[in-house]
C-alpha cells in the first residue's frame, strides 16, 4: 500500500462536509464527534502495557515463555487504565490515551526509537513527561537491556556473519552521506521536510545511522524485530467465545500432553480467563457509569455492560455483540503484541453477516443502528499510530497507520459470490467516515456487477480503496499449499498480503531486499557502495561482461545470496520468538495451536508462511534495460563511462545522465522490457519460494514497499536509468515515477505482463487519475473498465490516487519531479506542468474544492 | 503502401466515445475553429507516416480495457475524412476483429470520403457549431452547408450520429443558435444532442507552437450557464446531456 510518508501525514486525513441539520446524511452524529476527537488527538505515549508486562517478565525468569506471556497480558488486562467514551457503543480502548501505541518492550523495536529517536518523535509532538522519562530510562530500557528480540536478533546476526556494520569513523560516514546528496540527507533527518536544523541533528543522526546500521543484513536486506502480520482467527472466537477455546484447551490436555504443550494450553486457559475478566471490567464501568448519566446513555451504557458480561467469553447472540467481541478480540490481541504488528480483522462482512441477518429476520435490527456500529468499529479500526524505526528515523507516524485492513467482498468457501447487505454496508461506513482506512475490496468475475463502480465512487470522499483479484490471488494461495475453500476465505493482511482467514502464522511483512542492491553488488564485484563491506560473492569485473545475459547472471547470483542471507536472518529472528516470546492470546483464536498444544510462533497454525519482500522493481528493471540497450546492444556507452558516472553521482556527466533517462522504461507497454521485468520477478519468487521456516512452512515473495520507497532509496548509490544517489526507488511492483508516460492502459499492461499468481504475498500497483476523472459518471465507468480489464488479463492488485491539490502545488513548484501528472477537465487532457501558471492555479483551486 | 499521417495516439480516452479507447489523431483540417483544442493538426510537422496495420498494433494493446468498458477505437484529427482511403483500411481492420469504432469528424468533407467509411462505422460525432451560415464561417472560416448536409445524409443513411454543440460562451451559446440548432436537429428526426462546454486547458499548447489562440480570453461557461443552455434545448423537445 501506498502511504503518504511522512511529509504533511496528517494533513492528508480528509475532514468531512458538514451534513444538512436534521437530516442523516453521512456520518452518525455521534461518530462524527468520536471522529473529530480522533482528528484533534495528540499524539501520546502509553506506557501502562510495557510497565506491567516487564514486572510479569522480571518476576517469571526460566517459566514456560507461553506462560510468562499469558500471565504478563493478564496483569496488562487486569491493571491498564479503562475508560469509555461518551459516544461509544463500541467499548475497548488501547492504551491509557487516545491514540498512544501499545508498547511491547520485549520486541526491542522501540527502545530502539526511544534510545536515538526521541527528537524525531518530539518533532512529531509526542511529549514525554518527567515520569515518563524516568520510568522509560531509569527502568524499563534497563530492564530489557540485552533480553529483547532485538538484541538477541542483533547477536545472532553478528555471529552468524550476516549483517553488514558500518565502521565508519563519524567523518567518513558524514563523506558518505554527503555524497548521497544532501536532499536524500535531510529526509532522512527531518521528519517533516524542515531543513533548517541539520548541523543540530548531525550528531543525533549519525549516531541513529550507525545503530540503525547494526541491523543492515549483508547486501541492504532488512529484517525486523516482528513477525505477526496475520488475521486472528475471529471466526471462532464468533463461533465459540473464549469458553468455548478455554474448554477446547482443557480437552486437548486431558488427551495428554508433554510438558512443553502442557505450559502453552495452561497459559491459553489463562488468556481466555483473562480476556473475560478485561470486559467484565468494562461491564462494571458502564454500569457505574449509567448511575451518572441521562435516559438515553443510561440504556445505552447498561445495553453495554450486558454485551459486556457476555462476549467474548460467551459466543455473541446478537450483531451488536457480534461486532463487540470482535472488537474486544482485535484490541486485545494489539495490546498483547503491541503495535505495528500488521493484524488484521479480515473479513469483516462475512464474519459478522450470520448474526446481522439473524438481526434483521427477528425485527430486533434497523439497517441505520447497524450502520452506525460499522462506522464506530471503523472509526476505532483508525485509532491508531505506529512508531517505526528506520535507519536514521521514524516513520507512518500518522494515523490508521497499523493497517487494521478490512476485506470486504469476494467469493465465500464454496466459489460463490459472497458479497452481502454487510459489504455494502461496510462500504457506506467507509465512505461515511472518510478516514484512512484500509480497505481491501475483493472482485470476482461474480462480484455485482455495481460493486467495483461503487467502490471506485468511493475515491471521490476518500483515500485510495484497494481492489484485489480473486482469481489471482485463489490461485496464488493453492500454488502455495491451500485447500481451495481456505484459499476463497483469503483476507488481506498489512498492505495486499494475500493470507488464511484465522488458521495461518503468516508473518506477512517484515523481511526486505532490495534490487538496486543487487546491481550495486554487480558493479562493485559484491561490496555495496555505501557500506563498502564485501557482502556478496565476487562476480567478477562488470567490465568484462561479453554480454547482456553475462550481467543478468551475475544479478542473480548476487540476488540469490541476498535472499538466502535475509530468509536466514528471518530464521534466526523466528527461532528467538519460539524460545522466548509467546503469544498465547492470538495462538489460542487460530486453527491448529491447541490441538497441536502448540504456540503459533513454534508452527502451532495450520498453515505456516514467510515473507521475503522485492524493493525497487521498476528502478532495476530500467536499469537493466537502459544498460543492455546502451551498452550492449547500442555499445553508445561503455561499461567503465557507466560506472565512472555511477560512482560520481553523475557529478559531470550530466550528458550522459540524460542519455540514461531516455533510456527504456518499465510500464510503457513495451513487450521487450516488460519481459525482463518478467523474468526478474520470476526468479525472484523461484529463489524465495526454496527457502523453509522455522515453522515448517516457506518463504512467499512480495512486492510492495508500504510506502517506504522514498527512504529505501536513500542509501542506494545512483542506478543506470538516471537516478540519482539517495532518491526514492520505484515503489511496489509500479513503474519508476515519471515512466507511465502511455497512461494507465499502457502502464496496466506492462504489469499484466507479470506472471502475478506466483508472487505469493502479491504486489501492489499504484494508478494516479486525472484530476476531475471522477467527476462524471463516464469517468467512474471508465475507472471500473482500469480494474476489470487489469484484472481480466490476470492482475492481482491495483488502487487509484485521484491528485490532490496539494500534488499539484507541488508540481507547480517543482516541474522537473512530475513529468508524468495528468490532469483532465472533461473532455480534454494535459501534462500538468506543461500548462501556463493561471490554468495550472485554476486547477489547483479546483482540487482544493473537489474532496467533497 | 498506404500510409495517414498521425500526429498522437492516445490510449485510455474516456471522452472520446463510449468506454475507454484508443483515439487516432489524424493530420489536416478544412475548418480553423476559433477554439480548436488540436492547433497540431493543422501543420504536419509533429507527424508520423504509419500503416493501418502500425495503428491497429497500438489499438490491440488494450482490448482488455475496451472489453471491460464497451469501448474501442476512435479515429479523430483535424478532420480524419481528409484521409478516407486510410480511415477505411483502419476501420475495416478494427471492425474485422470486432472493435467498437467512432470517428469524430467536423462535416465539412466530401460525400465520396462519408460514402466509403460510414458503414464501418458504429457511432459518429458530429459538432455542429452555428446555425448562421455566415457566423458559422466567421467561427471556422467556411460557411455551415457541407456540414448540414453531411448530417443530413449521415441521418438518411441509417449511421448512428452523435450529435454536439461547442459551448463557448459569447460565440455558439446565444439563444438564436440554440433554437435553430434545436429545430435543426429535430427536422432530421433527431432527439437528443450533447452539450460539449468549452475548456482552456488547451491553451498551453498554442504557447508552445507560438500561435495565438482566438479564444484565449473566453472564460468556460459554469454549471448554471450549461444547466440554462440544456434547459432552453429541452423545451424545444431535445434531451440535451453535458460531456465529460
Amino acid at each position: 500500500m501506498q502511504l503518504d510518508v511522512p511529509a504533511g501525514a496528517a494533513a492528508a486525513v480528509p475532514f468531512s462536509c458538514p451534513a444538512p441539520p436534521g437530516l442523516r446524511l453521512g456520518l452518525h452524529p455521534k461518530n462524527a464527534a468520536m471522529k473529530a476527537r480522533l482528528l484533534s488527538a495528540e499524539h501520546a505515549l502509553c506506557f501502562e502495557r510495557a510497565r506491567y508486562a516487564t514486572e510479569v517478565y522480571r518476576a517469571t525468569e526460566g517459566q514456560h515463555p507461553s506462560l510468562r506471556a499469558a500471565k504478563a497480558l493478564a496483569r496488562v488486562l487486569e491493571k491498564m487504565t479503562i475508560r469509555i467514551e461518551p459516544e461509544e457503543l463500541l467499548v475497548g480502548n488501547r492504551a491509557s490515551r487516545p491514540i498512544a501505541p501499545p508498547i511491547a518492550p520485549e520486541r526491542g523495536d522501540f527502545t530502539f526509537v526511544f534510545r536515538y529517536l526521541l527528537e524525531d518523535l518530539e518533532a512529531f509532538g509526542y511529549r514525554l513527561t518527567e515520569e515518563d522519562r524516568r520510568l522509560l530510562f531509569d527502568e524499563l530500557i534497563p530492564a530489557w537491556d540485552g533480553k529483547t528480540v532485538r538484541d538477541a536478533k542483533l547477536a545472532a546476526l553478528e555471529a552468524h556473519g550476516l549483517s553488514s556494520t558500518l565502521n565508519a569513523s563519524p567523518v567518513e560516514l558524514l563523506r558518505k552521506l554527503r555524497a548521497f546528496g544532501v536532499a536524500p540527507l535531510a529526509r532522512l533527518v527531518a521528519p517533516r521536510g524542515e531543513t533548517t536544523h541539520l548541523l543540530a541533528r548531525l550528531p543525533r543522526l549519525l549516531a541513529a545511522v550507525k545503530a540503525g546500521a547494526k541491523d543492515n543484513l549483508k547486501g541492504r536486506g532488512r529484517c525486523t524485530d516482528t513477525q505477526a502480520h496475520l488475521v486472528p482467527g475471529h471466526k471462532n472466537v464468533l463461533a465459540k467465545g473464549f469458553s468455548g477455546l478455554r474448554d477446547d484447551a482443557r480437552a486437548r490436555l486431558a488427551k495428554g500432553v508433554t510438558p512443553e504443550q502442557r505450559g502453552f494450553i495452561e497459559a491459553v486457559v489463562l488468556t481466555c480467563e483473562a480476556m473475560r475478566d478485561f470486559s467484565r471490567r468494562f461491564a462494571v464501568l458502564a454500569r457505574a457509569e449509567a448511575e451518572r448519566a441521562d435516559a438515553e446513555r443510561r440504556t445505552e451504557l447498561l445495553d453495554i455492560a450486558a454485551r459486556c458480561e457476555r462476549v467474548p467469553w460467551l459466543p455473541p447472540r446478537t450483531f451488536a455483540e457480534a461486532v463487540q467481541a470482535l472488537w474486544f478480540t482485535q484490541n486485545a490481541i494489539i495490546i498483547s503484541y503491541g503495535a505495528g504488528s500488521g493484524i488484521t480483522p479480515g473479513r469483516v462482512d462475512q464474519l459478522l453477516h450470520p448474526f446481522y441477518a439473524a438481526d434483521v429476520v427477528r425485527g430486533a435490527l434497523t439497517r441505520d443502528d447497524a450502520l452506525r456500529l460499522l462506522e464506530e468499529l471503523v472509526i476505532k479500526l483508525n485509532d491508531n499510530v505506529v512508531i517505526w524505526p528506520n535507519i536514521g528515523g521514524v516513520e507512518l507516524n500518522h494515523l490508521g497507520s497499523d493497517v487494521e485492513n478490512i476485506t470486504l467482498g469476494g467469493v465465500g468457501r464454496d466459489g460463490e459470490d459472497a458479497t452481502n447487505e454487510l459489504s455494502w454496508l461496510f462500504l457506506e461506513a467507509v465512505e461515511n467516515t472518510k478516514l484512512a482506512t484500509t480497505a481491501s475490496f475483493r472482485v470476482s468475475p461474480k462480484s455485482p456487477p455495481e460493486w467495483v463502480r461503487r467502490v471506485v465512487a468511493l475515491h471521490r470522499t476518500t483515500n485510495a480503496p484497494a481492489f484485489l483479484n480473486d482469481e489471482t490471488a485463489v490461485a496464488a494461495l493453492v500454488n502455495d499449499g491451500y485447500a481451495l475453500e481456505d484459499a476463497r476465505d483469503y483476507c488481506l493482511v498489512g498492505c495486499v498480503e494475500p493470507s488464511g482467514n484465522g488458521d495461518t502464522f503468516g508473518a506477512t511483512g517484515g523481511t526486505k531486499v532490495y534490487f538496486p542492491t543487487a546491481l550495486d553488488l554487480v558493479f562493485h564485484r559484491g561490496r555495496t557502495t555505501f557500506f563498502g563491506n564485501q557482502d556478496g560473492p565476487d562476480t567478477g569485473d562488470p567490465r568484462a561482461f561479453r554480454d547482456f545475459e553475462a550481467l543478468l547472471d551475475a544479478f542473480f547470483t548476487q540476488l540469490e545470496a541476498m535472499v538466502q542471507t535475509a530468509t536466514e536472518a528471518t530464521r534466526l529472528r523466528d527461532a528467538i520468538w519460539a524460545e522466548r516470546f509467546h503469544n498465547p492470546l492470538l495462538s489460542s483464536t487460530i486453527d491448529g495451536c491447541i490441538e497441536r498444544g502448540r504456540d503459533m510462533t513454534q508452527g502451532g497454525a495450520r498453515y505456516n508462511f514467510g515473507a521475503v519482500g522485492g524493493g525497487g522493481l521498476g528502478t532495476v528493471v530500467d536499469s537493466l534495460a537502459t544498460v543492455r540497450q546502451l551498452v550492449f546492444e547500442e555499445r553508445s556507452v561503455t561499461m567503465d563511462e557507466l560506472l565512472r558516472a555511477l560512482s560520481l553521482n553523475f557529478r559531470g556527466h550530466e550528458a550522459l545522465r540524460q542519455k540514461l533517462l531516455a533510456g527504456p522504461r518499465f510500464g510503457v507497454d513495451d513487450a521487450k522490457v516488460d519481459a525482463l521485468a518478467r523474468r526478474i520477478v520470476d526468479r525472484f519468487c523461484d529463489l524465495v519460494r526454496a527457502q523453509p521456516t522455522t515453522t515448517g512452512g516457506h518463504f512467499k515473495a512480495s512486492l510492495i514497499s508500504y510506502g517506504l520507497n522514498v527512504y529505501e532509496g536513500a542509501l542506494e548509490p545512483a542506478t543506470p536509468d538516471g537516478r540519482r544517489a539517495g532518491e526514492p526507488l520505484s515503489n511496489s511492483m509500479s513503474p519508476s515515477n515519471g515512466a507511465e508516460k502511455k497512461g494507465p492502459t499502457a502502464a496496466l499492461s506492462s504489469m499484466a505482463r507479470i506472471d502475478q499468481a506466483k508472487i505469493g504475498y502479491g504486489n501492489s500497483l499504484n494508478v494516479r487519475l486525472p484530476l476531475g476523472l471522477l467527476d462524471s459518471s463516464a469517468g467512474v465507468d471508465a475507472v471500473a473498465a482500469l480494474v476489470k480489464g487489469y484484472f481480466a488479463r490476470g492482475g492481482f492488485h491495483v488502487q487509484f490516487n485521484a491528485v490532490d491539490a496539494a500534488t499539484l502545488r507541488a508540481a507547480q513548484g517543482r516541474p522537473q519531479d512530475f513529468p508524468d501528472l495528468i490532469v483532465r477537465v472533461s473532455g480534454y487532457s494535459a501534462h500538468f506542468t506543461r500548462l501556463g501558471r493561471r490554468i495550472q492555479d485554476d486547477l489547483i483551486a479546483r482540487a482544493e474544492l473537489s474532496p467533497c | 503502401m498506404l500510409t495517414g499521417r498521425v500526429f498522437d495516439i492516445q490510449r485510455c480516452s474516456v471522452h472520446d466515445g463510449p468506454g475507454l479507447r484508443t483515439t487516432v489523431f489524424l493530420v489536416g483540417c478544412p475548418l480553423r475553429c476559433a477554439w480548436c483544442h488540436n492547433p497540431e493538426a493543422f501543420s504536419g510537422d509533429t507527424a508520423r507516416a504509419l500503416t493501418p496495420d502500425d495503428v491497429m498494433a497500438e489499438v490491440r494493446k488494450d482490448r482488455a480495457f475496451y472489453d471491460a468498458s464497451g469501448g474501442g477505437l476512435t479515429v479523430s484529427g483535424g478532420e480524419p475524412l481528409l484521409q478516407p482511403a486510410f480511415v477505411r483500411a483502419l476501420l475495416a481492420l478494427a471492425k474485422a476483429e470486432g472493435f467498437h469504432t467512432c470517428v469524430q469528424t467536423s462535416g465539412a468533407v466530401s460525400d465520396a470520403a462519408l460514402r466509403d467509411v460510414w458503414p464501418l462505422v458504429d457511432l459518429f460525432q458530429l459538432d455542429l457549431k452555428h446555425q448562421d451560415s455566415a457566423r458559422h464561417a466567421a467561427l471556422t472560416g467556411q460557411g455551415n452547408g457541407d456540414v448540414l448536409a453531411t448530417a443530413r445524409r449521415l441521418v438518411e443513411w441509417g449511421a448512428r450520429v452523435e450529435f454536439r454543440l461547442p459551448v463557448v460562451p459569447g460565440f455558439t451559446d446565444d439563444a438564436e443558435n440554440l433554437d435553430a440548432t434545436a429545430h435543426f436537429v429535430a427536422s432530421l428526426g433527431v432527439r437528443a444532442l450533447t452539450l460539449v462546454p468549452y475548456q482552456r486547458t488547451y491553451l498551453g499548447k498554442y504557447a508552445a507552437l507560438g500561435l495565438r489562440a482566438r479564444c484565449a480570453d473566453v472564460t468556460p461557461p459554469g454549471r448554471e450557464a450549461l444547466q440554462h443552455v440544456a434547459a432552453r434545448l429541452q423545451q424545444a423537445g431535445l434531451a440535451a446531456s453535458i460531456a465529460g
